[in-house]
């Protein structure tokens, strides 16, 4: 999906002194890292704040870049880690400005991007969105980041156990083990997608 | 689970309900074997209560699939630029480079050779000595050279044992 290649050549470019490279590899992996962090946090203005402190923190760890690793892997190290010790350190819940409270009291988001009048089906469509996306904020962290990086992110369980430094085996059973959760809570809350 | 036992042996694929169960999500992601593959379909083919584990399992998929991707905010990479300390980057880069030496840069060996031809020649150094030795021609003073030859080597699967060790325990915490 990530070119490994491209990426060294403009890392070593980025080394060397070259800003316009630093400015690719942000327009090359702005989406994805705002993507990833988006989902953690479930919070526009948090998932800004996590990108921009994640690539910060990739320029001030470039030196420490090992050329024997993809560099998405290890930006994505860098993010996934970042982001679940932000979760961590904030246990509360976030909310978002369009947030409103269920019949439990827990805030959902509604916000959605516009996609201008439709159906019946787009609205459908966005519930189901926002359900899913209330169900996988409620995932434990680290369940949270492997299935955002298998499913958003489409790497493959080699590229996720690379990325966390895990074991393959435990990869495959942890990305098990959070969908049959994420199966689980939709239908504990009854919620059809 | 009736339903599933009920069919257990109607299916007749050597498939069991609960084992199919089992490789539903390894079949989905398309990571389980062509023949074990095989089996889970034709399973799903004669068992209507395995056939809707599968249909709720795929529906989660094409959910976690099909969650709409965000754009960035549209002053996001100016924010970051002005935010990183470029100048005081720059401004490092000869210290960075004094600290390896000009013979190991970049351009004058690849890095990939660089890190195997300092292990490879290592371990050269050490065998060469155990050679010496087991030939009966070598005296004390090759030990040293010898146990050094080692080090790179060591050190390199120290840092990965370090770094999976890292890994595992951020993870697990």
């Amino acid at each position: 999906m990530f070119d490994r290649h491209q990426d060294l050549k403009t890392i070593r470019r980025c080394k060397r002194g070259e800003e316009a490279a630093f400015a690719e590899i942000l327009a090359r992996y702005r989406g994805p890292i705002y993507n990833l962090c988006y989902r953690m946090s479930r919070n526009p203005e948090d998932a800004r704040d996590l990108a921009q402190e994640v690539f910060i923190k990739v320029f001030r760890l470039l030196d420490r870049f090992d050329e024997e690793y993809a560099f998405s892997s290890w930006l994505f190290r860098i993010a996934s880690n970042h982001c679940i010790d932000h979760l961590r350190r904030n246990r509360m819940r976030f909310l978002s400005l369009d947030g409103v409270a269920g019949p439990d009291g827990e805030e959902f988001e509604l916000q959605i991007p516009d996609e201008g009048p439709g159906p019946d089906t787009v609205l459908e469509r966005r519930e189901a969105v926002s359900r899913l996306e209330e169900v996988i904020a409620d995932l434990p962290p680290h369940y949270k980041a492997i299935t955002l990086l298998r499913h958003q992110q489409q790497l493959s369980y080699e590229e996720i156990a690379e990325v966390l430094q895990l074991p393959l085996g435990t990869v495959k059973a942890r990305i098990h083990r959070a969908r049959a959760q994420i199966q689980q809570m939709l239908a504990d809350r009854s919620y059809d997608i | 689970m009736d339903g599933h036992d009920q069919r257990n042996h109607q299916a007749g694929d050597g498939l069991s309900c609960p084992d199919c169960c089992l490789e539903l999500q390894d079949y989905l992601d398309g990571t389980l074997e062509k023949k074990r593959s095989l089996s889970v379909f034709l399973h799903l083919r004669e068992c209507e209560s395995c056939r809707v584990d599968h249909d709720a399992l795929r529906a989660v998929f094409a959910g976690l699939e099909a969650l709409p991707a965000l754009e960035a905010p549209a002053d996001f990479d100016d924010k970051v630029l002005a935010s990183v300390p470029y100048a005081a980057y720059q401004a490092m880069a000869s210290l960075r480079r004094e600290r390896v030496p000009v013979f190991l840069e970049e351009q004058f060996l690849p890095a990939w050779l660089r890190a195997r031809a300092t292990r490879l020649g290592g371990l050269l150094v050490t065998a060469a000595v155990a050679a010496v030795f087991i030939a009966g021609a070598g005296s004390g003073w090759l030990l040293a050279p010898g146990a050094a030859g080692l080090a790179p080597e060591l050190l390199c699967r120290l840092q990965s044992a370090g770094r999976r060790l890292v890994g595992l325990s951020r993870a697990e915490g």
